[in-house]
């Protein structure tokens, strides 16, 4: 597995001979086995494989929210490695940002105040002009005063993916986006996803294990117990089954 | 039922340890009181035991005060199978110190000490005076606190206050005779103790014989009427008992403080349950959806609840014997005049009253939430998240709420503004009003919570930003639980003001009314208020330079209409408050009554009183109703009249104040002068009793914040237990911040600022109940009463519940810090 898989010259994150192990003696269990990969600048990447393909792992090790057994990642040029608590956290504040599958929101926070959360957090001042286009992009403008359980989970995603997108993050994280949507919200989070990534130049990495899902990246990687075993550039959803097809076989 | 029970138990062993600590603490007090109570009253049973065995029969007069004659100990003595009998003598006898002044602030006491088999005195050290007439023994406080040691000379007055000197050959112990413990004693001979307190009877005459049980009757033929028989196994049973009274008196007080720390626990358990109750709805459905009844699910929790009471009531009385242990070790340490030695008594009532109190509490807390768990719809089981439940201010409610506040806040009003002040019954009102009033707050609670948050949150939130912010959301997230939380705190708090309002406004109301009607300087009193000053010292202070006024004020005691009072007379200028009539200065035919003498003899001015020794009373006029705290006599006379009517009596206090420019040593000096050839005059600056005042206070506030300090740190635990739950139940979204780049130490930092609200909340709330309610019992305890409190110690409260919210915010917090994003997220 050669690191050819890069789009750009220029990696947000990559990560080298990553493993991960859980449990001692009998109980080990390889999440990740050796995996080599990197996440272009400005590139909407997905990540694939089976349930237990380790594939949540490998998100949480290059966010930073879980140390690897070995190996190195890098976030830009900040290698994670042997960073403490503190120093992660401060770099996931400052260039990551998420989207979880469900609770994605703090439920005593308007949807204004769950945008502007991680902002206020690093104590930053928001960018009007982006604060604006992103308001407008998720279409939200009409919501901000609403609490969370006021809200739709579409529109509940919504403010997540605009959260993300407000602190300009070199890389954002979504684990299961539409994992808790019907396919109607889920088309329309994705397709913010996909604008933030064409119009922002913003690089997103998703984990999902939905092939429509999947369609909407540039790229998606494919994990099999632990390791990287496929790629596949420029998918459609048709072409991402077919690959889960041969790799489930 | 029983094992899904016990299973839960199990699975929330560490959220339920906090919860069993406030029941045990709160056990702990109340088995440690009984455990004290139990030792102390054993110890004085055993040591007039000893006592007990050397007297067969004892003759006391019938009443206090009352004594024996001499004829009667010899009609005792003929009696037939008494091989012994002694009289004891007491009476007055000032020791006088080695300034020549009497020594302590009431005259020692004489005793005899009678030779042979009879002798009860317990001589420390060197020997009892034997038949040597010449020879006293002190007991051991007095002697030390005057200087004495065995081999010294000392002085003693007799009744007509004449010098006699003494050889001091030993010290004794008191025991358990708390009249001469407080008092001091000075024992000598029979003979010298009746020569020195000039009085030929008894005040109890001891026997000695062979059988008690036939001695009793025919000692009692012989003593005759008015006189009280007992053989030496009843005397020694009253004299514990007496000696225990007051340990029981304190016995009580300490139980209140110890039903309030189980209140205090009551509410902690009953958030807890209710928060577990909460968190564990899909696993109570599940067992709805398998096939368990309400019945089934209400009965596991209790039976969660009385384990937990069960285990924490064992513990808490272990505990309690452990306190009990160290108070008397504490006890013993510090010298306190009670029984420390008895072996430790864990009775078989302190063990039910432990187990009782803890069970009752425990399980009576846990019912309302266990009937919550029974109204979980089975096919919560289903759902994936628990819904968190949004909390509306019913309407019966805030009705219930208001009529509660209506009636706690009109009865508080009705004792301190409409009911008399200075009688029992407004301070009940007053009190009755307050617990009311709590009531009424503890249901309007939740609806205060937000509220309350916000506005005490305001400067935490600006100050600690992202986490401040959220965690004064946080605090007002849940308003039943928040409320519930506080409201144990408010308990103590409330108290807490209360207790210092009241000591801090009676301190400004004794000075200001003394200030007001007679600036003081100087009080010449006799020692224990008995005898008098002579007239001549008065006479000598009140034309000296150095003094601005001088008040000379005696009296005596006088039966008028039927009820026993001081009637006197003044000299000397001075304008009392008055609470009617008018008061220029009185003449031949008037009288100014007392307030509260007016009330019982039900006259007010112009009616007419008659007043005098026995047939000689003359009618005389009400001119007017003075003030109780007034320095003049019950019932003041002219000076003429009281004179012819009572004959030549001695100055029963003379007040001095001095004149502006004169300094208080060169005062001092005069007034020292004037009394240096009376020993019983004692001299009381006001400085010094105002600095007295001051401490007793003082000592009160800290014994009682101290005793209350046990409610206040279960309520902490609440908060903390409170907190816990929380962040259990926050889990995922304390993650989610997490991974949105809150560090760890932020995290920590809002749960302390929650807190921090938690404890600002439940502060303020009790200082505002402590404050008012302070003011109405203070109205309804003394007649203008002035209302002060002191901002700084209240301050203080709120400043200490504040940090201590935040001490307890530190352990939840820790978990919370330390709960893996990943795992939290997944969860």
């Amino acid at each position: 597995m050669d690191a050819t898989f890069t789009k750009t010259r220029h990696p947000a994150v990559v990560a080298e001979a990553l493993t991960k192990v859980y449990g001692e003696g009998d109980a080990r269990v390889h999440a990740l086995r050796e995996v080599d990969v990197s996440f272009g600048t400005g590139a909407f990447t997905a990540i694939m494989g089976p349930s237990g393909s380790g594939k949540s792992t490998l998100m949480h090790c290059l966010a930073g929210l879980d140390t690897a057994t070995s190996g190195t990642v890098r976030v830009g040029e900040v290698e994670l490695t042997g960073l403490s608590d503190k120093r992660l956290t401060l770099l996931r504040r400052e260039r990551i940002g998420f989207v979880f599958q469900a609770f994605n929101l703090l439920p005593t926070l308007s949807a204004e105040e769950n945008i502007l959360l991680p902002l206020r957090i690093a104590d930053r001042r928001p960018d009007q002009v982006l604060y604006d286009r992103v308001i407008d992009t998720v279409g939200l403008r009409d919501r901000l005063g609403h609490r969370p359980a006021e809200l739709s989970g579409g529109q509940q995603q919504r403010v997540a993916v605009a959260r993300a997108l407000i602190s300009k993050p070199q890389v954002i994280f979504a684990d299961e986006p539409t994992g808790n949507l019907d396919s109607r919200s889920g088309a329309e989070v994705l397709s913010f996803l996909r604008t933030s990534v064409r119009e922002l130049g913003q690089t997103i990495v998703m984990v999902t294990h939905d092939p429509m899902a999947a369609s909407y990246a540039d790229r998606v990687v494919f994990l099999r117990d632990g390791r990287l075993v496929d790629e596949l550039p420029a998918p459609t959803p048709q072409t991402v089954l077919d690959t889960l097809m041969k790799l489930e076989a | 039922m029983l094992r899904t029970a016990l299973a839960g138990l199990r699975a929330h062993r560490l959220r339920l340890l906090l919860t069993s600590l406030a029941i045990m603490l709160g056990v702990a007090f109340i088995a440690g009181t009984f455990v004290l109570n139990d030792t102390i009253q054993a110890g004085f049973a055993e040591r007039v035991t000893a006592d007990a065995e050397k007297v067969a029969v004892a003759v006391l007069p019938e009443g206090p005060g009352e004594r024996i004659g001499p004829e009667v100990l010899e009609r005792v003595r003929a009696v037939p199978g008494v091989r012994e009998a002694v009289g004891l003598v007491r009476g007055s006898a000032p020791l006088l110190g080695q300034d020549g002044k009497a020594v302590g602030g009431m005259p020692t006491t004489a005793v005899s000490i009678v030779p042979g088999a009879l002798d009860r005195t317990t001589i420390v050290s060197g020997t009892g005076p034997g038949s040597d007439d010449h020879a006293a023994v002190l007991d051991e406080n007095t002697a030390e606190a005057a200087g004495f040691q065995v081999g010294d000379t000392i002085r003693v007055l007799d009744s007509r206050g004449r010098e006699h000197v003494f050889r001091l050959v030993g010290l004794l112990d008191p025991g358990l005779d708390q009249e001469l413990a407080y008092t001091g004693a000075v024992g000598f001979t029979t003979a010298t103790a009746q020569r020195m307190t000039g009085a030929e009877d008894f005040a109890e005459i001891d026997v000695a014989g062979d059988d008690p049980a036939a001695l009793k009757p025919a000692v009692a033929a012989a003593a005759g009427a008015g006189h009280e028989v007992l053989t030496g196994e009843e005397l020694a049973a009253d004299l514990a008992r007496q000696a225990g009274l007051e340990m029981r008196t304190l016995t009580v007080g300490l139980l209140m403080f110890g039903l309030v720390a189980m209140l205090v626990a009551a509410l902690v358990i009953y958030n807890t349950f209710g928060i577990l109750v909460a968190q564990r709805t899909r696993e109570m459905a599940l067992l709805r959806c398998i096939g368990a009844t309400r019945g089934q699910v209400f009965g596991s929790v209790l039976i969660e609840s009385a384990v937990v009471a069960v285990v924490a009531s064992v513990t808490g009385l272990a505990a309690g014997y452990g306190l009990g242990a160290l108070t008397l070790a504490v006890l013993g340490a510090l010298d306190a005049p009670l029984p420390t030695e008895a072996a430790l008594a864990l009775s078989p009532e302190t063990i039910a009253v432990g187990l009782g109190v803890g069970l009752a509490v425990t399980v009576g807390a846990a019912v309302l939430p266990a009937r919550t768990a029974t109204r979980v719809a089975p096919v919560a089981a289903l759902r994936t998240q628990v819904e968190e439940r949004t909390f509306r201010a019913g309407v019966p409610r805030v009705v219930f709420a208001a009529l509660f506040l209506l009636a706690g806040l009109g009865a508080g009003g009705a004792g301190a503004l409409v009911l008399p002040p200075g009688e029992q019954s407004s301070l009940f009102v007053v009190m009755a009003g307050g617990v009311l009033t709590f009531l009424g707050v503890l249901i309007l609670g939740p609806v205060l919570v937000r509220p309350l948050s916000a506005v005490l949150g305001w400067v935490p939130a600006k100050l600690f930003g992202v986490p401040g912010r959220l965690a004064v959301d946080n605090s007002g997230r849940n308003p039943k639980r928040a409320a519930t939380t506080t409201v144990a705190l408010t308990i103590g708090v409330t108290l807490m003001t209360l207790i210092s309002v009241v000591t801090a406004s009676t301190r400004a109301t004794v000075t200001d009314k003394l200030d007001e009607q007679f600036p003081v300087d100087y009080a010449l009193m006799t020692q224990g208020r008995e005898g008098g000053i002579p007239r001549s010292v008065g006479e000598e202070l009140k034309d000296r330079p150095e003094f601005a006024a001088v008040l000379r004020v005696r009296d005596t005691a006088a039966t008028v209409r039927g009820v026993r009072v001081r009637v006197g007379t003044y000299e000397g200028p001075i304008s009392p408050k008055l609470v009617s009539g008018a008061l220029p200065e009185l003449a031949a035919g008037q009288v100014a009554v007392a307030a509260h003498a007016a009330r019982d003899l039900r006259v007010g001015v112009g009616d007419t009183v008659r007043v005098g020794p026995g047939s000689g009373a003359v009618p005389l006029e009400v001119v007017a109703v003075v003030d109780d705290e007034a320095p003049l006599p019950t019932l003041a006379l002219a000076p003429g009249q009281f004179a012819e009517l009572f004959g030549d009596v001695q100055d029963s206090r003379v007040l001095i104040d001095i004149a502006d420019d004169v300094a208080p040593e060169r005062a001092r000096a005069v007034v020292e002068a004037a009394t240096a050839a009376h020993p019983t005059v004692q001299v009381q600056s006001s400085t010094e009793v105002r600095e007295e005042f001051d401490q007793t206070l003082d000592m009160l506030l800290m014994i009682v914040t101290g005793l209350l300090g046990l409610s206040i740190l279960i309520s902490l635990l609440g908060i903390a237990n409170t907190l816990s739950l929380s962040v259990h139940e926050r889990a995922r979204e304390s993650a989610l911040l997490r991974a949105l780049g809150l560090t760890r130490a932020q995290l920590r930092r809002m749960l302390s600022v929650e807190a921090l609200v938690f404890g600002l909340i439940g502060a303020v709330v009790g200082v505002a109940l402590g404050l008012v309610f302070g003011w109405a019992a203070m109205r309804a305890m003394l007649e203008g009463a002035v209302f002060t409190a002191s901002p700084w110690q209240i301050g203080l409260f709120v400043l200490l519940s504040g940090v201590a919210g935040m001490v307890a915010a530190v352990l939840p917090g820790r978990r919370a810090a330390r709960a893996s994003i990943v795992g939290s997220l997944a969860g």
